[in-house]
């Protein structure tokens, strides 16, 4: 039972981790499961709905300061600031799934079909991937995110546009890794002798690739989806988000508290503000931990390669 | 995943084995230099067919106001609904001649709304970048020589909430408590309004104001104002970076502490302070320029957000501005010019951290 | 940053900000070169200074201080009145005849010329941009100087009542053949340098969206009357924040379009400045799809009486009231029929015939008239609203509305929004059943809110046609008797009234605020924001 339990990717780096590098991690990952337990419980623990505006007494009233009904008072459209910051998770939750799921079977399938056949099609593709790798993800996302939804800001549509865009800035990431990979496999002694005997070469590629990956793509994994979160709210910010009445969305929130700051209202912007960070804090502490263990230097203080290859994603920050 | 991370482009320069002959280094450069055109082009392509897909900019501006019959009429002669490759050749044939247009939503010449704005994104990575050095470089190196103590893991976790902050949020936060609450800085805006006007009026304005501030009748007051709006969009944006270069800075102080050098230096009896600073800080060096180019990209995207958020108008400001006016050309002209800045500098990165290391070259 | 590094943080910070402090400590005597302007601040935007190319707002507001135009509104009435004109007036049912003042000049010393009035108008025409408001001169057939000081207008249709209306607003701003190209656009600069203005002021520096310094223009012979002051500085601002904490701390002496509801709720509570209220031409509605609401004309079950009554319905249920003081904290007032409160021929038709008769809803009445009319409740209504062309509330507005509409059960609202291009191809291609959508008025005439909107083939392409209505439009514009004109401007909103082709929801109020030494602010319902008249006390 442990055994098949220390195979799995997290439960093995909490077993292998110690002192502080346990501490943070196993934060991290208690962080990380109360978002998720807040977005999938929403609706018990949220006291009004992410659109509710009015209840038997009439409506709540804008702006109202924290405390009696509202907890964490009202914001500027009179929605209940606490019921919004707890249905934003689910959003940002929603979005994460969609976006990290569409990047990785993207992703991989081009770095595969790249990798392997190698060529022109290889070339382009990179430097398609390289262009879009380098500029300001943010950007991006914004152009395809009126294209994809068109304008719409339905529920879905909202968040498939949100999900897509993030995805298309992602796929770089997880193809450069996959691609890599296949391309050094590609040479591997067994591959080779695959190939001589004239059948199964992709399958086995395949197989050692993905085997492979499962090393490095938690990793991704989880800075991606601190990257989704800052994204989404991003756009949410400049105003090509979520509207309210189709979902909570956190960078809205705080998009409509900036007028309320120079009044010095401060729970509009404060608890989505707060919301974000602790969630990316966490999904972040989560995966510099995984990072850590995974570097030897980190690990260990033994000697290693010099840095100048040092694994980095999070230069890809927006 | 290792190489690919940093490497950048550099990936599909052609195979050749580790090697320090010149020829092999202009190569190199040639090559690395050609591939900035492709990296241009197709972000220039990208953003011109996403543009087309979202509206044009007669709707966006007169939608409300005139009959549907009207308004086609209007988008006819302009000659937007012309098939998008009619339009796609006309845009690069023009973008060839060195015409990038002129913006439809204000009619300004599209390279006047770059160096007019560009001035003031320019301003705001160099606060930043500033506010990066002077946080993430020293509190680097000592979260390297406490390292796995517990001051190691508050800077940590410092350089995660540094990151883990969208820094629209960090700059909602510093002007509540700054601006609103104390009362210490101006909320917003590059300068105040009389010193805005005193710039106006200055001979060849450039656009930059830490430039034009020397040339008004008296810069020491325009110096502080300028600076006083100065910080908050600065650390806003550059704990952003910071965090990073905290992480770097000490992941590769800690990797070349464990180098054979520095354990005979430390055999020697060198204090530890004296390694991080003096031994280990110069090989961690290479990554962190490489890093740093590639914040440039961070810092720009970071930009639009801080922009909003201030109300500084620069570049990012302004792009979501004309976004939402659905003019292409200002859009696309923007798009171009951070496509150039960034491939630019990821090219120079490459071509120093090549000089240095000649393993980076493969 | 909530963890214990938030010390550290704030060390930095508190650092930093101590650094700037100190430098701004010992140079606070700084500036001070511009004593005696008045400073005015707006997040509006210009587009052009050229008259042919822009259409809106933040470009008029420039252009209305340093062009004048043929007719114009005096201080404190919608009524236009001879500005460069000495007379204008029907010579013969197709000819508008305007005659100028003698020995007009611009700023930059050329003469003001029939010639000029000809090139500005003939120049709309040939130019034709497409942002451009040519579209307004659609009566217009051509325009011929007589000689030096008269102009006769050719119009395509009889006694138009709404061209001199026309004449006071976009395209009407007479400019300099001499500066001014007749094919393209000008730049600003060319503009600026040949100094080709011929309002109450010229321009002494212009920093485009940024600074435009005003001075008078001593050159002025218009209706309006010399600039009170002797310069005013426009500051252009990103967004309201900054403007609203400017004006506060007297960094600015006004305020002008456009702070948000929270700003203005907070500064009428501030001692320090003085918040104006004007009458505001801007309205926001819903528009209903004949075609494709709730039983309209090509849904399965099409009755018309049916798919009024949903429509009347509606109509008694908005609380205009709530929306105003909660979403826009009373920068929007109640608007109860079509042409909006403070225009000659403004009635209250929709307070008489919906809701409980003094402005609120009624959902008994809703009920009632649902019930009458044979539909089954709820109604199941698909509303659209735009979040990003009629200002940052709008989806605080329709949450609002949804949850007025929903409150009794007897309607279910489907809210959706989408993004403004988008909204702006689907609401004429019948994709929404009901709707928002604002205006803001091309000039001050009733006809402004009539025509557009309620003629068959309106620009809102509902679908929406009356014949007695279609009559009654066409027989306005043509009266040229005041007072009987009025009366046929009331009996057009009574009839739509009951037709409500849309729901008026809201009217928009003009808002400036300024530091308590500023006099002379005029709000009108010229809707011209003056600078002319402000004097620093």
């Amino acid at each position: 039972m442990t055994k098949i339990l220390d195979r799995l990717p997290v439960v093995r780096h909490v077993r292998q981790s110690v002192g502080l590098q346990r501490g943070m991690l196993v934060t991290g990952l208690a962080i990380t499961a109360v978002f998720v337990l807040t977005a999938i419980f929403a609706p018990i623990i949220a006291p009004y709905g992410y659109s509710q505006l009015r209840d038997a007494s009439g409506t709540f009233g804008a702006q109202l300061p924290p405390g009696g009904a509202h907890l964490l008072g009202t914001t500027v459209g009179g929605y209940d600031v606490l019921s919004r910051v707890i249905w934003g998770t689910q959003t940002a939750v929603i979005v994460i799934i969609v976006a990290v799921l569409l990047s990785i079977f993207a992703g991989v399938a081009l770095g595969l079909i790249s990798g392997y056949i190698g060529g022109w099609l290889d070339r382009v593709l990179v430097v398609i991937a390289d262009a879009i790798y380098a500029f300001p993800s943010l950007l991006l996302a914004i152009v395809a995110a009126i294209a994809i939804s068109g304008g719409q800001s339905s529920f879905w549509g909202g968040i498939l546009a949100a999900a897509i865009s993030i995805t298309f800035v992602f796929i770089p990431q997880y193809f450069r890794v996959i691609r890599a990979e296949t391309v050094r496999i590609k040479s591997e002694a067994y591959v080779e002798s695959a190939k001589v005997i004239g059948s199964g070469a992709p399958r086995i590629m395949v197989q050692h690739v993905l085997r492979n990956a499962t090393r490095t793509l938690p990793l991704i994994f989880t800075l991606n989806s601190s990257e989704a979160i800052l994204t989404l709210a991003g756009l949410g910010f400049l105003g090509f988000g979520i509207e309210p009445t189709a979902a909570a969305e956190w960078g809205y929130d705080l998009n409509k508290s900036l007028s309320d700051v120079t009044s010095g209202i401060w729970w509009t912007s404060l608890f989505p503000g707060l919301a974000i960070v602790l969630s990316v804090l966490g999904i972040t502490l989560v995966g510099e931990s995984l990072n850590d263990l995974a570097d030897p230097r980190l690990r260990t203080r033994r000697r290693a390669e010099v840095a100048a290859h040092t694994p980095d994603p999070l230069e890809v920050q927006p | 995943m290792t190489a690919p991370e940093i490497a950048g482009p550099a990936s599909v320069v052609p195979t050749t084995r580790p090697g320090t002959g010149g020829n092999k280094l202009l190569r190199f450069i040639i090559v690395r230099f050609l591939l900035i055109f492709p990296t241009i082009f197709i972000l220039v392509t990208l953003v011109f067919v996403l543009m087309r897909t979202i509206g044009d900019p007669i709707t966006a501006a007169l939608g409300g106001r005139l009959p549907a019959d009207q308004l086609a009429q209007r988008i006819e002669e302009a000659g937007y609904n012309r098939p998008i490759l009619v339009q796609y050749f006309e845009y690069i044939g023009q973008v060839f001649t060195g015409n990038f247009g002129e913006t439809i939503s204000d009619h300004r010449p599209v390279v006047d709304v770059l160096v007019r704005y560009g001035g003031a994104t320019l301003e705001l990575a160099f606060y930043a970048l500033i506010v990066a050095f002077i946080v993430g470089i020293p509190l680097g190196m000592l979260a390297a020589y406490v390292r796995d103590r517990w001051p190691d893991a508050i800077l940590r976790v410092f350089a995660i909430l540094c990151y883990a902050t969208p820094v629209f949020f960090a700059g909602l936060l510093l002007k509540l408590i700054f601006a609103v609450g104390l009362g210490w800085l101006p909320v917003a805006g590059r300068a105040s309004v009389r010193t805005e006007l005193q710039l106006t009026r200055v001979d060849d304005p450039t656009g930059i104001y830490l430039i034009d501030a020397l040339k008004t009748s008296n810069p020491g007051a325009v110096y502080a104002d300028l600076l006083a709006h100065a910080v908050l969009p600065g650390v806003a944006l550059g704990l952003l970076t910071a965090g990073i270069f905290l992480r770097l800075v000490r992941t590769n102080v800690i990797g070349t502490l464990s180098m054979d050098y520095v354990d005979s230096a430390r055999s020697r009896g060198v204090r530890e302070y004296r390694l991080v600073t003096k031994h280990a800080l110069k090989p961690a060096s290479i990554p962190i320029i490489t890093v740093i180019g590639l914040q440039i990209a961070v810092l720009l995207g970071g930009a639009v957000l801080t922009e909003t958020t201030f109300e500084w108008q620069g570049l990012g400001f302004m792009l979501t501005q004309y976004l939402t006016a659905r003019d292409f050309v200002a859009v696309q002209g923007i798009v171009a010019l951070l496509a150039v800045i960034v491939a630019l500098t990821n090219f120079i990165v490459d071509i120093i951290a090549a000089l240095i290391d000649p393993r980076v070259r493969y | 940053m909530t963890s214990a590094s938030t010390k550290r943080a704030l060390g930095v910070l508190a650092g930093t900000a101590a650094f700037a402090l100190a430098l701004t400590g010992c140079t606070a005597s700084g500036g001070g070169t511009d004593d005696g302007a008045i400073l005015v601040g707006t997040t509006d935007k210009v587009v052009t200074l050229d008259p042919a190319g822009s259409y809106d707002n933040g470009s008029f507001a420039v252009q209305n201080q340093i062009y004048a135009f043929l007719l114009n509104s005096p201080l404190g009435s919608p009524d236009p009145q001879p500005d460069l004109a000495e007379s204008a007036e029907f010579t013969a049912p197709n000819d508008y005849t305007v005659v100028l003042k003698p020995d007009l000049k611009f700023a930059n010393g050329h003469d003001l010329t029939a010639s000029d009035v000809k090139f500005t108008f003939d120049r709309q025409l040939a130019i034709a941009a497409p942002d451009g408001p040519s579209s307004l001169l659609y009566n217009l057939e051509s325009t011929e100087a007589v000689d030096d000081t008269t102009v006769v207008f050719h119009l395509k249709a009889a006694n138009d009542q709404v061209f001199p209306q026309i004449l006071t607003t976009f395209p009407g701003a007479i400019v300099d053949e001499e500066v001014f190209s007749a094919t393209e656009l000008t730049s600003d600069d060319d503009i600026v340098a040949g100094k080709a203005f011929n309002g109450q002021y010229e321009i002494a520096s212009y920093d485009f969206n940024k600074t435009i310094e005003f001075v008078p223009n001593p050159n002025y012979a218009g209706l309006l009357g010399p600039a009170q002051n002797s310069s005013v500085i426009l500051s252009y601002y990103a967004d309201s924040s900054n403007l609203k904490l400017d004006v506060q701390q007297g960094n600015i002496d006004v305020a002008y379009r456009s702070l948000s509801a929270t700003d203005v709720a907070d500064l009428r509570a501030d001692d320090n400045v003085t918040v104006h209220d004007g009458p505001g031409g801007e309205i926001r509605y819903i528009v209903f799809n004949f075609n494709t609401q709730p039983y309209g004309a090509t849904t399965a079950e099409a009755d018309p009486a049916k798919a009024q009554a949903v429509r009347q319905a509606v109509a008694s249920l908005v609380d205009r009231q709530e929306i105003a003081d909660q979403v826009y904290k009373g920068t929007y007032t109640p608007l109860y029929s079509f042409v909006p409160d403070g225009f000659t021929g403004a009635t209250t038709v929709l307070k008489d015939l919906y809701g409980d008769g003094s402005g609120g809803p009624d959902a008994t009445k809703a009920a009632a008239i649902l019930a009458a009319a044979g539909v089954t409740t709820p109604v199941a209504l698909s509303l659209q609203y735009n979040p990003d062309h009629y200002g940052p509330s709008s989806g605080d507005e329709y949450a609002l509305v949804k949850s007025q509409l929903e409150a009794d059960g007897l309607f279910t609202v489907d809210l959706q929004s989408t993004e403004w291009v988008q909204y702006s191809e689907d609401r004429v291609n019948d994709v929404y059943p009901a709707y928002q959508l604002g205006w803001f008025p091309d000039y001050s005439d009733a006809d402004n809110y009539l025509t557009p909107f309620f003629l068959t083939n309106n620009f809102l392409g509902n679908h929406y046609s009356n014949p007695t209505v279609d009559d009654l439009i066409t027989q306005q514009g043509v009266t040229q008797d005041p007072a009987e004109r009025t009366a046929i401007i009331e009996q057009i909103q009574a009839v739509v009234g009951e037709d409500l082709s849309t729901v008026p929801l809201l009217q928009g109020a003009q808002v400036a605020v300024s530091g308590k030494t500023i006099d002379g602010l005029t709000l009108d319902a010229s809707f011209k924001f003056r600078f002319a008249t402000l004097v620093k006390g």
